[in-house]
């Protein structure tokens, strides 16, 4: 075994966790670079080689695989900041992105305003061709037109171009030669077709997630084959892996290509980890509680499974690929304490971000922030920030926090309690859209919170809620980047069925999901081998049905009359009837090859055994305490710590309430029950 | 219950009802469920109060309990566990005759607790005409068949006789039968759903928990209600015509507030006409209820609660109460929408800021012929392309192409390659309509320009139900009424025929191409004093003239 790396870029801190040949984990951070994020990935790898006692060379000579959260895309669809795309469109429809066939969200709002699409009606660009529904061409692609539509891409400058040709999902040939046109004339420019990125039928979603895809695409490619670079340059060789919005992840080459893909990049990780720690028996039912400097993510995992939708929305953009359910709050530890529209105290959605950072990081920053609050109330160290890493400026944060507090007539302290408490009820407010709005309590599942700011949090938003129990996991601040190596490869192959009867032959069945297989197996195997595990999965409706319904075919025969009565039974499942008589139409085939990343099994943990670490007064909203401050690795797994109290690492610190209490679990986190 | 606990029933209520419709949606036969989701699903308790509503088509908002209330009527003391009821008749718990209703109870611990209520709109409901809407018609019995509740079977399953008698009663008895099933199988869905949640609860604690909501939602909506400034405000919406000659026909509705109640009494509105443009109770009423629901809050939970803070008043005889046997088919679109159209042109002397510019009129055409590729069958197919524009608002310009009052962006035109691949059509242009928005501060949205040529095999027939050639979205504050629609049929000679709103069999032959050119929106707020920026934008995206 060599080492295996994972890295999280989140919106202030990058995170890198290494795996070591001998299991040990270990987290090293720095800060991000939003410039260009390779920057603060390289210098986060070279601080977990100085944690190892390597140099960087001889660290990334040592390690088989990398692999990467990104929120380049999710940032760029946030905030607006795609590239410049434009898109070439069947002749006559050149508006089914605005029109979003007709469908408004929130049936009741009128008053919204609606999205503006990624890509203006200017920059639709019409060309001549039609394809018909059965492939053939009503009117062949007219090269005259595709010249001028190229010309007029030229003149705009545009950095993506999105080909999206109606009926492509049938025959891609329009779409190819257009691309093909596109790639000759204008060089540099990123160009996608809608069907590379979704080949189905259904205009809307497939054009739509071929323009996001245009969006970011540039950005996160230049994006990581800089990285690529800067990996090469710093004597790395071996495949760099980015984990999508589905958590799965995939190579450099294959993210860059479909970056719309990655869009949910970023919280994946987080999500993956939870469902890692579900299985090593925190608990089947958990909701990740992910607060980071700039925005807090909440996912649900449930009966041990993560929850994946068929798409996701970003920005207003829909994206139709398989999803993460994921909701993001634009609140953490950066965001900045101000008078909000109706002249009430807010927390967010400004964050100071990376840079300046909070006033207490003494980089310019002179906005109250969340942390600056943390820091007044004593529940941070500011000679021991990030395990000594840095140093906090306490007088800046009281001097930030004091503007706050005179501004709306309050003491210091009262003010620093207030933005606490604020930044509180706003999480406790995401966790319930995660949750209670979907119809889910909260109540009977535990709170995994992680992410550098969660543990100063997470036992009052539980306690808001209801919830009885929060896990803490050791490698809290960094547990995105672990999760990503905890995840599987996963490679899937589908085609659809077009054959003149609803369903084929036997032997056109078992042929069709043979090739598959082998197609998905050889993928895989080009990045990865190991133990592989195949699922085959069937689309199939009745005659006059829209919907397909995906089938696991796991012990089903590969025969007509097998797939007809899996389709019975599952619709029967679903829908709580079939219809015997009907035919079954066979859509669609899929199978897909997945591998669990390996990664050495960590050692158990064992408490070192020492008492707490210091005593430090902080300010709690009954009065002021003397609380211990409890190294994390030294809390018992039998003797529970009781609040008030703080338990630090180098990496999080955990504020323990009154009727708190915390004991080690040595599989990897520490167990809060709250009184 | 704690207030954790309500929140999180009522949510749960919501996603009962939203995964009913999923179902619905995804095993429905015909394009205008499946792809249009012209449907709606309500929760009701034993006394056939709503409960819980999903967001699909609002003019369905307040019609539900109609139907569940007909139902306890039509059966006391006879409804057993199992059973399933249908219903369409307008005068018996229906709106109109193409929305069938299914509804099945649900018993907890021997007794009826919630019915779970299930209405789509049908394709064919037989009749005179395909397609459901029967312009011609003059009365009730022109435009298709009367189901009053009825007890389709029990054991959750349906009477196989009772379903061949009505499939044969409508022209495509297949998709007839397969939207049928998807109706019971959502309903049986919701029965399921629900039962485990009173066996999860136990029943007392949980129908506390359902009265607790209905409160909570009640003073929501009255706290808003409360805030608008007393008064009595008057507003006049004007049909284009019944299609027998009668044009301009008014809907007037007179809106008092006071204190936390508002009053929508439409009673001084036109006598009843001779065309289908007439309304049942249950659809005024509901349109009514459609209307305060967009004044209030989108978050108040659109439940018996919320309704409490609303009073309708309205007279039999005229025509949006018509006396039983009346035709009533186009209700739901026309006269709803002038219903909602008169309140908003009363409120925006009230409460301006939530008053938007007037959303679209609905122009339907419904064709039906035979498709070469599928010869054995017979198509109807329902056009949702080329939807009006929604209203301006105090807040932004209004949606393109996201339709009409009724439905507020809530029915799917569906996908153009989907549409090709199931009918003999061409789509050779549908895009945006520049011009059609109704100028304003905020100005309307977009309508559609659609050029659709048939190729059946052989000649097709075509009727049309609507209304808004003449008069267009209505544009509110200061803001002016969009374009008309424009529809015609391009012959094969090169000559045009304009498409009235009300006509029926209409012949078309394979390669002629129906031209539609929708309303937009609306618009709000005077036009004089747009924003030059977005003039500009408008003009770099070609939208304007």
């Amino acid at each position: 075994m060599r080492w295996v790396i994972g890295v999280d870029v989140g919106g202030t801190f990058t995170d890198v966790v290494g795996i070591a040949p001998d299991g040990q984990e270990l987290l090293a951070k720095a800060a991000t670079t939003p410039g260009d994020q390779g920057e603060g990935v390289v210098r986060g790898l070279a601080n977990l080689a100085a944690a190892a006692h390597l140099t960087l060379a001889e660290l990334l000579e040592q390690t088989e695989r990398i692999v990467h959260g990104t929120t380049v895309a999710t940032n760029a669809l946030l905030e607006r900041r795609g590239a410049r795309a434009a898109m070439l469109t069947t002749e006559g429809h050149r508006d089914i992105i605005a029109m979003r066939e007709g469908l408004k969200p929130e049936r009741y709002d009128l008053r919204l305003p609606p999205p503006e699409p990624l890509i203006p009606r200017h920059l639709r660009i019409p060309v001549r061709e039609r394809l018909r529904p059965d492939g053939s061409a009503e009117i062949a692609l007219d090269p005259s037109s595709l010249a001028a539509a190229i010309r007029r891409l030229r003149a705009a400058e545009v950095e993506a171009v999105a080909v999206c040709f109606l009926h492509s999902w049938r025959d891609d040939r329009h779409e190819r030669i257009a691309a093909a046109a596109l790639r000759e004339a204008l060089p540099g420019v990123f160009i996608t077709t809608s069907s590379e990125v979704l080949p189905r039928i259904k205009e809307y979603e497939r054009f739509s997630t071929t323009v996001a895809n245009a969006y970011v695409g540039p950005i996160v490619s230049r994006y990581l084959s800089g990285l690529e670079g800067r990996l090469h340059a710093a004597g790395y060789h071996g495949p760099v892996l980015v984990i999508l919005s589905h958590g799965g992840v995939a190579p450099i080459a294959e993210a860059a290509r479909l970056a719309a893909a990655t869009a949910l990049s970023g919280p994946a990780g987080g999500v993956a980890a939870a469902v890692e720690l579900a299985r090593r028996g925190l608990g089947q039912d958990l909701v990740t509680f992910d607060m980071g400097g700039t925005s807090t993510d909440i996912a649900l995992v449930q009966q041990g499974g993560a929850t994946i939708g068929q798409g996701s929305e970003i920005g207003g953009a829909r994206i139709a690929l398989e999803s993460l359910e994921i909701v993001t709050l634009g609140a953490g530890g950066g965001s900045i304490a101000h008078a909000g529209a109706g002249g009430m105290l807010q927390a967010g959605p400004r964050s100071a971000g990376a840079r300046p950072g909070p006033a207490c990081y003494g980089a310019g920053g002179t906005a109250a922030t969340v942390t600056d609050a943390n820091l007044v109330l004593g529940y941070l160290d500011a000679g021991n920030f990030l395990g000594g890493a840095r140093r906090l400026d306490l007088a800046a944060a009281r001097e930030a926090v004091a503007e706050v507090a005179t501004r709306f007539g309050l003491g210091l302290e009262e003010a620093a309690l207030g933005i606490h408490a604020l930044v509180n009820a706003r999480m406790a407010d995401g966790v319930r859209v995660a949750t209670v709005r979907r119809g889910v309590d909260p109540r009977g599942s535990s709170l995994l919170a992680f992410g550098g700011a969660a543990g100063l949090h997470a036992t009052a938003v539980a306690r808001d809620l209801g919830m009885a129990r929060v896990a803490v996991p050791i490698l809290a601040a960094g547990l995105s980047a672990w999760g990503m190596l905890r995840t599987e490869l996963r490679v899937a192959a589908s085609r659809s069925v077009l054959s003149a009867r609803s369903m084929p032959e036997d032997g056109e069945i078992a042929a069709l999901l043979a090739a598959l297989e082998a197609e998905a197996q050889n993928r895989l195997a080009a990045w990865l081998d190991g133990e592989v595990a195949v699922s085959r999965s069937a689309e199939m409706r009745y005659g006059e049905q829209v919907f397909e319904i995906d089938v696991a075919l796991d012990g089903v025969a590969p025969t007509a009359e097998a797939l007809r009565e899996a389709y019975h039974a599952r619709h029967r499942a679903l829908f709580t009837y079939a219809l015997p008589g009907e035919e079954v139409v066979l859509v669609g085939a899929r199978v897909t090859a997945s591998a669990r990343l390996p990664a050495a099994e960590p050692p158990l943990l064992t408490p070192s055994g020492a008492g707490p670490a210091a005593w430090r007064g902080i300010l709690l909203p009954g009065g002021a305490v003397e609380a211990p401050v409890w190294p994390l690795d030294a809390i018992s797994v039998e003797e529970p710590v009781q609040g008030p109290a703080l338990l630090e690492s180098a990496t999080t610190t955990v504020l323990l309430r009154k009727g708190d209490s915390a004991r080690l679990d040595p599989r990897g986190w520490v167990e809060i029950s709250l009184g | 219950m704690d207030p954790v606990a309500l929140a999180v029933l009522e949510a749960r209520l919501s996603a009962i009802v939203a995964e009913m419709g999923e179902a619905l949606l995804r095993t429905a036969y015909s394009q205008i469920l499946n792809s249009s989701r012209d449907f709606s699903i309500a929760v009701t308790d034993a006394e056939a109060r709503l409960v819980a509503q999903a967001d699909h088509i609002p003019v369905h908002v307040g019609a539900m309990p109609f139907a569940a209330r007909a139902v306890l009527d039509a059966f006391p003391g006879a409804i057993g566990e199992g059973d399933v009821f249908l219903l369409n008749d307008p005068w018996h718990g229906g709106s109109h005759l193409p929305d069938l209703t299914i509804v099945l109870p649900v018993f907890a611990e021997g007794e009826l607790r919630f019915l779970s209520v299930v209405r789509a709109h049908q394709s064919d409901i037989g009749g005179a005409t395909h397609g459901g809407y029967n312009p011609a018609a003059t009365e009730i019995w022109q435009e298709g068949l009367r189901i009053p509740p009825i007890r389709l079977g029990e054991n959750f399953s349906v009477r196989p006789d009772l379903l061949a008698m009505l499939a044969l009663n409508t022209r495509i008895a297949r998709d007839f039968e397969g939207d049928l099933m998807a109706m019971v199988g959502a309903a049986r869905l919701g029965e399921k759903r629900l039962s485990s949640l009173l066996v999860q609860h136990g029943a007392a604690v949980l129908m506390q928990g359902v009265a607790e909501i209905l409160d909570l939602s009640e003073r929501h909506a009255r706290r808003i209600v409360s805030a608008w400034p007393d008064g009595t405000w008057h507003g006049v919406a004007l049909l284009d015509d019944d299609g027998h000659g009668r044009e301009d026909i008014a809907i007037r509705a007179s809106c008092t507030k006071q204190g936390e109640t508002l009053t929508i009494d439409l009673s001084a509105s036109d006598d009843q006409v001779l065309g289908f443009v007439n309304s049942s109770r249950p659809n005024a009423h509901s349109a009514a209820c459609m209307a305060f629901a967009y004044l209030l809050d989108p978050e108040v939970a659109k439940n018996d609660g919320a309704f409490r803070a609303l009073r309708v008043v309205m007279r039999e005889g005229s025509v949006v109460q018509a006396r039983e046997g009346a035709a009533v088919t186009l209700c739901t679109s026309h006269c709803s929408n002038e219903i909602v159209e008169a309140v908003m042109r009363a409120m925006q002397h009230a409460i301006p800021e939530r008053v938007t510019g007037g959303w679209g009129r609905r122009f339907r055409i419904a064709i039906t012929g035979r498709d070469a590729r599928r010869p054995e069958r017979r198509f109807v197919w329902h056009l949702f392309h080329a939807r009006p524009g929604g209203g301006g608002h105090a807040r932004g310009d209004g949606w393109d192409t996201a339709g009409e009052w009724h439905s507020a962006g809530g029915l799917k035109f569906g996908s153009v390659e989907m549409a090709e691949a199931r009918f003999p059509l061409h789509f050779r242009r549908h895009e945006f309509r520049p011009g059609s928005a109704g100028r304003g501060t905020h100005r309307g949205g977009l309508g559609a320009e659609l050029e659709l040529i048939l190729r059946s095999e052989g000649e097709a027939i075509a009727n049309t139900a609507g209304d808004g050639a003449r008069h267009g979205s209505a544009g509110i504050a200061g803001g002016a009424d969009s374009a008309p629609h424009d529809y015609a049929l391009l012959r094969q000679d090169g000559t045009r025929r304009a498409l009235r709103t009300k006509e029926s069999g209409i012949a078309i032959q394979p390669g002629e191409v129906i031209h539609v050119r929708s309303a937009g929106g609306g618009g709000w707020g005077p036009p004089e004093a747009r924003e030059p920026a977005l003039i500009a934008r408008d003009r770099e995206e070609g939208v304007v003239p």
